[in-house]
């Protein structure tokens, strides 16, 4: 029983965090109808540069994650300004292409500057754990879980209670709609892009107190992330927390009652999954396509 | 195209085959000529080996337009089937070739249906998740396959002295045994139909594609040659293990060498699989090891996309064509020719002639519904078209046409009510089935394939599900053939081999009709054909229409032109609101009070029989543009 409450507990502080960094690239896709397969590869470059700051500075690698955040806003508009928004117009195959070809860049570039091996930050408290009631919590998945909730909370409210916020939703679900309203449909694109790097800043940064990681780790994760967002329906806000809770679940389930080496396979057999019986995801609709032109 | 034109294209192409014949010629010497450069055969085996998976990748996802990013799993797969079976067999792997070839086969046939069923983004992403999960699976099923520990393949048999020539000549082989099968795939109806589904999806099931069908296939065609080549790499190998197998960065080649080459096109992924492995060697050897090699693949990738997007080979292409047509005149379509054409067809409609026809009616729509969201915008039709009749759907916008139309040919699914055509419920079947029974469609904006030739366009249709029809051949043979007597009828055959996007409006009106009886249609839903076009063709489309119907062919058109629908039509329906508020005759519902309501507003009440101005200018106002 206590086994069981055990997995239950921890399942869900990993989905919190697992939510956090799927709403980054549900967001992208929801507003630009484009899949930054590069999601993964920005957390692993956060990663890395919260793990080099850790290890020079002994600053706390999860609190760095309030200087790191800003800085891949920043990098996500320069991203979106320089590059993406080159191809906007051509077809979905091309923008995957593009994400695809930044996120082998990214690890390229990891690969020759950082050396392919595994990094892990190990913060003080990297060992211990909150007792409560005979469970034991390790202290780095419960800061790294309130960490994502706080900027979840954040975004969330951002998206609901600001015009901005309003102006990228209203994007997301009618693009030709919110430009006849009078929304820069360009403007808006850039600003959910880096809103949705941003929240790699977070992710990265706790990812690397909770997970070791190198370059190619970002396909692990990457995967990951989309089985989220495919699983709550693409695109979806809730669907991508409601989906990373589960998944979080699934996870930490099947590696306490099964097998740490299947419990990755969840992911993709969700995929599959989803995709045969219901492929709008839990939460998706199915618009009414033939007026969009 | 004059003939001049015409001869220094054939020439070009003459040119262009001779130079790859020699090329190869040249391959195949290489080793005879220098059997001890080693290494530059080794590196030149790669290049094969990468030529042929881009080219087996461009069937799906250059022809079909849908991007896999995982394809080297398919080499994982054929390397592992051939690299056990040696193993536990102990002979050479080379006879497990068909082998590998059917498992990486039925493998991506698996996978696909299961995510090739519906449109968009599912597929790329099951593509990265099938090539990380297959690593997952081969390290974990330890006791077939050694997980992470490998496994070992048997040594070549033939004498050391020989090195890797042997290999070097099966991956040229296999290379070119893959091209010509991707060159006669893209020569059949198959090849044509995945074309059009990259194009426009919806429109291509309208005109009997089977895009399930075509995807699944087309994903598991391309999967095929890979696996057979994964055996053969396995061989060279002689060493396996999941990482290595099921490689990242061999998907990354693939794509990089499809795109740098030219995607869609035969002889692109081919060059560019060879530019991309000897620029990756040298890359590897003056750059700095492996380490870089990703950075530079990543790179190229970057600027691939974002600069040459269409590949060497077409741009390549483009300028010849250009500096070609600066010395051309440009010849201009002509109206008067689209005209002037009289020729008539037999168009052979499957169902019998209107006498021996029994009383049922074609097609029957009862209390057919469709909402969207909180708008009714079908809102219980009940509509009947006779055989052999051209039967007219009136009303104003918004008053559902096009979409009664789109739950007819299946493009929706229906929100409750039946629809029959011929005896047969269609209206859970899939477009394709619905369109092999005998139903076609025009647009009411016109979807051709803009970026294929016209004759190419024509010869898309299937009119039945037989999987014989697919494999025929849609260059040449009789499937070309009775396109371009479709194209005469409608008068346009003189542009069989331009882009279909380069005609006008109309005469693209035109060939979407020639389209559409490619599928020997019994029936055809018109929508809009005299819309935007100019006077002497709405008269030819008047005739051809006429024609049809004289053979067989039943219509329901909805065009605003009232003036044309009365003295075409009979019966005409009213649409308003979602409903048929009116059907009959047209002197009949010219004059129904609750049509003129629904076009001119409740205030306008007649007293008197509504002259033909009146009710034309009405026509006009419904229009709205």
């Amino acid at each position: 029983m206590t086994q069981l409450v055990q997995a239950l507990v921890l399942g869900l502080l990993i989905g919190g965090v697992y939510a956090l960094m799927a709403s980054g690239l549900t967001l992208i896709f929801g507003v630009m109808n484009i899949i930054n397969v590069a999601h993964g590869a920005l957390l692993i470059l956060v990663a890395f540069i919260t793990w080099k700051i850790w290890s020079l500075s002994g600053i706390d690698p999860i609190l760095l994650s309030v200087v790191m955040t800003p800085l891949m806003f920043g990098f996500g508009w320069l991203l979106y300004k320089g590059v993406l928004s080159r191809i906007s117009g051509s077809s979905p195959g091309m923008s995957v292409l593009l994400t695809f070809g930044i996120a082998i860049t990214i690890e390229g570039v990891l690969n020759v500057t950082a050396g392919n091996r595994f990094r892990s930050a190990t913060p003080s408290y990297f060992s211990q754990s909150f007792r409560v009631l005979g469970i034991s919590l390790p202290k780095a998945q419960v800061f790294g879980c309130l960490a994502a909730v706080l900027v979840l909370g954040l975004l969330f409210v951002v998206l609901s209670k600001t015009w901005t916020g309003r102006a990228i939703r209203a994007t997301a679900q009618n693009a030709s709609g919110a430009a006849l309203v009078g929304i820069q449909s360009a403007g808006v694109a850039a600003l959910a892009f880096a809103i949705g790097t941003a929240t790699t800043g977070v992710g990265g940064s706790i990812l690397s107190v909770l997970y070791p990681f190198f370059p190619a780790s970002h396909y692990d994760w990457i995967s990951r992330l989309l089985g989220i967002i495919v699983l709550g329906g693409m695109g979806s806000l809730a669907g991508a927390l409601v989906g990373a809770l589960i998944l979080g679940l699934a996870e930490t389930l099947t590696a306490t009652y099964v097998s740490l080496q299947w419990s990755t396979l969840i992911f993709y057999a969700v995929i599959m999954l989803v995709l045969l019986f219901r492929p709008q995801g839990l939460f998706g609709s199915r618009l009414r396509q033939d007026v969009m032109a | 195209m004059t003939f001049v034109d015409s001869l220094r294209a054939r020439t070009e192409g003459r040119r262009a085959k001779l130079t790859i014949v020699a090329l190869f010629a040249a391959l195949f010497l290489y080793p005879v000529i220098l059997p001890f450069a080693v290494y530059e055969q080794g590196v030149l085996l790669l290049a094969f080996l990468t030529a042929l998976m881009a080219v087996s990748w461009n069937i799906i996802s250059g022809f079909a337009g849908y991007v896999s990013l995982g394809h080297s799993v398919f080499l994982g797969l054929g390397a592992y089937t051939g690299g056990l079976l040696a193993e536990s067999y102990q002979v050479n792997p080379l006879w497990f070739m068909p082998v590998g070839g059917v498992v990486a086969f039925v493998a991506a046939a698996l996978v696909g249906m299961v995510v090739l069923r519906a449109r968009g983004h599912a597929f790329v992403i099951i593509t990265i998740a099938l090539l990380l999960s297959m690593q997952v699976l081969v390290t974990n099923f330890s006791g077939l396959t050694n997980g992470s520990n490998g496994v070992n393949v048997p040594l070549p048999f033939w004498s050391s002295d020989y090195q890797n020539m042997p290999f070097y000549y099966i991956f040229l082989v296999l290379l070119l045994a893959t091209v010509a099968f991707a060159a006669w795939i893209r020569r059949t109806k198959f090849g044509t139909g995945l074309l059009a589904i990259r194009e426009d999806e919806d429109k291509a099931a309208a005109i009997g594609v089977n895009t399930t069908r075509y995807k699944v296939l087309a994903y598991a065609v391309s999967a095929l040659p890979i696996g057979v080549a994964g055996v053969v790499y396995a061989y060279f190998l002689s060493f396996l293990n999941p990482i290595g197998a099921f490689a990242l960065l061999t998907s990354v080649t693939i794509v990089l060498s499809a795109l740098a080459g030219g995607r869609g096109t035969l002889w692109g992924p081919v060059l560019g699989g060879f530019v991309v492995s000897i620029v990756s060697e040298v890359a590897n050897v003056y750059g700095g090891g492996s380490q870089s090699r990703l950075l530079v693949l990543g790179l190229a990738l970057v600027l691939v996309v974002l600069f040459l997007p269409q590949g060497i080979l077409p741009a390549v292409a483009a300028r010849l064509a250009s500096r070609r047509a600066a010395k051309q005149t440009v010849e201009y379509t002509d109206q008067a020719g689209v005209a002037a054409a009289r020729t008539s067809i037999v168009v052979t409609p499957r169902s019998a002639p209107a006498a021996e026809r029994k009383a049922a009616p074609l097609l029957e729509i009862r209390g057919a519904a469709k909402s969207f969201g909180g708008l009714r915008a079908v809102d219980g039709v009940d509509l009947t078209v006779e055989a052999g009749s051209i039967t007219a759907l009136i009303g104003p916008n918004g008053s559902g046409k096009t979409t009664l139309f789109n739950l007819v040919t299946g493009a929706m699914p229906l929100g409750s009510g039946e629809i029959w055509f011929d005896g047969t419920r269609i209206d859970r079947m899939p477009p394709w089935e619905r369109a092999h029974l005998g139903l076609g469609r025009t647009f009411q904006i016109t979807r051709l394939f803009k970026s294929m030739t016209v004759l190419e366009n024509v010869v898309a249709p299937l009119p039945t599900a037989s999987w014989s029809l697919m494999a025929k051949d849609a260059v040449s043979g009789h499937e070309a053939e009775r396109a371009r007597e479709l194209l005469d009828f409608v008068g346009l055959g003189r542009f069989g081999s331009q882009q279909a996007g380069a005609l006008s409006y109309g005469q693209q009106k035109l060939v979407e009709l020639a389209q559409v009886l490619m599928l020997e249609p019994k029936m055809i839903l018109l929508d809009e054909p005299a819309g935007g076009i100019n006077p002497t063709l709405v008269n030819r489309m008047v005739e051809i229409i006429r024609d049809l119907n004289r053979q067989g062919i039943a219509f329901l058109v909805v065009e605003h032109n009232i003036p044309l629908v009365l003295d075409l039509c009979d019966p005409v329906a009213v649409l308003s609101r979602g409903k048929v508020i009116a059907q009959g005759p047209p002197s009949i519902v010219r004059a129904d009070p609750l049509v003129l309501e629904a076009y001119l507003g409740p205030e306008w009440l007649p007293a008197e029989p509504v002259p033909d101005a009146v009710l034309d200018q009405a026509a006009l106002s419904a229009k709205g543009h």
